[in-house]
């Protein structure tokens, strides 16, 4: 049996282990969060090393991308570099391909994505793959960057503006501590009120909402209108979360295993294990053809009823 | 070490920049700030007003600031003339910020919006 472990800075709450088949392949997947405490990721990274098959980095980035631009977030890197053994991903390939992949799904098979519809994108640099798809395929985007990191009320509306403003900004915002710009720890398990009443137009006036679970969560108001969420990494507990908002549907980009859809750093650990590449000689289309086999697709949950 | 007029000029080209950038005002309309500028080897206090997205800038200390930026003057005229950025003086403690997380956020992507690459 192949292990693979996602060591995460988020809530330990979220800790969850299941035994899963890939290609004929047994597979035990589990999650470790850390309650944001670096030193302690750190040290169980260390642990791990050359024990297990492949580790996922989660609740934090390693990479951000906008258009070709590659930008290292410090932390990520540290914890990345961690690992000398065992290969370890942050989920950047994967959201690059599969989650252009699942909006692609959305508009030709099921038509809840198409030309216009209005999409708020909570975080765009880490999900870049989706946010380009998304303004590709001509929806009307809002890339909420600078309104649910920074706090500043300015939605970016442009994928050139998107650019712009990330290449000025992302060089040295990729070096601060990482909870400093997402909620990492206990921050996962509330809602930052302020900015819940000050921003909850963003949320009410898109009908679909994607990017990062975490961030979705700490921002969204109350009396949501039947919108459409976008994401993964969804517990139980959230979806019941998203429902009693009045979000309509959730759709998760990495399917459902024991009632909960794992994030993409644990997803690309599975795919990275069985690929037996190295992380860096890997293409999209050797995650592409993998998916196409495995028959990844979204799911897609009502919540009405 | 810079001088207390150096750091005055730093602020005024910080300044200027900054009301010069339309884009800047408009994101910092609802951003309603003052921002104490303090050096810690010569003495030297600026208060920075941020008032519907527009900044003033007055010699000598405010009470009651929502931001105190501490440094050494060389730091401070580095990063208000955009010769350095406040990422490295802040992860090594040479800068410090007393005021809310979500404020010194706030302030960093400021200058870098105006510095930045």
């Amino acid at each position: 049996m192949r292990r693979v472990v996602s060591v995460s800075l988020g809530s330990s709450k979220r800790d969850h282990k299941v035994y899963a088949e890939f290609l004929g392949e047994e597979f035990e997947i589990s999650r470790m969060g850390t309650d944001g405490n670096f030193d302690r990721a750190l040290e169980l990274l260390q642990n791990l090393d050359g024990k297990v098959d492949a580790i996922g980095l989660g609740g934090i980035d390693v990479y951000l991308f906008v258009k070709q631009k590659r930008y290292a977030v410090k932390d990520g890197l540290k914890l990345m570099e961690a690992v000398k053994v065992t290969p370890v991903v942050d989920g950047s390939g994967l959201k690059n391909t599969l989650e252009r992949e699942v909006v692609r799904v959305l508009a030709d098979e099921t038509g809840h994505l198409k030309k216009g519809t209005k999409v708020l994108m909570v975080s765009s640099v880490d999900r870049f793959g989706m946010a380009e798809a998304l303004s590709e395929m001509g929806c009307d985007v809002t890339f909420g960057d600078l309104i649910f990191t920074a706090g500043v009320p300015y939605p970016i509306k442009t994928m050139e503006e998107l650019e712009e403003i990330a290449g000025r900004i992302l060089p040295e915002i990729s070096q601060m501590p990482f909870h400093m710009i997402y909620p990492t720890g206990k921050k996962q398990e509330t809602q930052d009120e302020d900015k819940v009443k000050k921003f909850a137009r963003y949320y009410h006036d898109a009908e679909v909402i994607g990017g990062d679970f975490h961030l979705i969560r700490r921002f969204m108001p109350a009396e949501m209108n039947r919108q459409i969420i976008l994401t993964n990494t969804t517990t139980p507990d959230d979806i019941e979360f998203l429902r009693k908002k009045g979000v309509a549907l959730l759709v998760t980009t990495t399917p459902e295993y024991d009632g909960r859809s794992f994030g993409t750093n644990v997803m690309e650990a599975v795919l990275v294990s069985i690929i037996g590449k190295p992380w860096e000689d890997i293409t999209s289309d050797d995650y592409l053809n993998l998916l196409e086999k495995l028959k990844f697709r979204p799911r897609i949950l009502d919540l009405k009823t | 070490m810079a001088t207390h007029e150096e750091i005055t000029d730093s602020l005024k080209v910080f300044t200027d920049n900054y009301n010069k950038n339309e884009r800047l005002k408009i994101m910092n309309r609802d951003w309603d700030r003052v921002v104490v500028v303090k050096a810690t080897d010569v003495e030297s206090r600026h208060t920075m007003t941020l008032k519907d997205g527009v900044v003033s800038l007055k010699e000598g200390a405010s009470d009651n600031p929502d931001l105190t930026v501490i440094s050494d003057s060389e730091t401070l005229a580095d990063i208000f003339y955009g010769d350095i950025t406040p990422t490295e003086p802040y992860n090594n403690g040479t800068l410090r910020v007393m005021g809310s997380e979500d404020d010194l956020i706030r302030l960093d992507f400021i200058s870098l919006l105006i510095w930045g690459e």
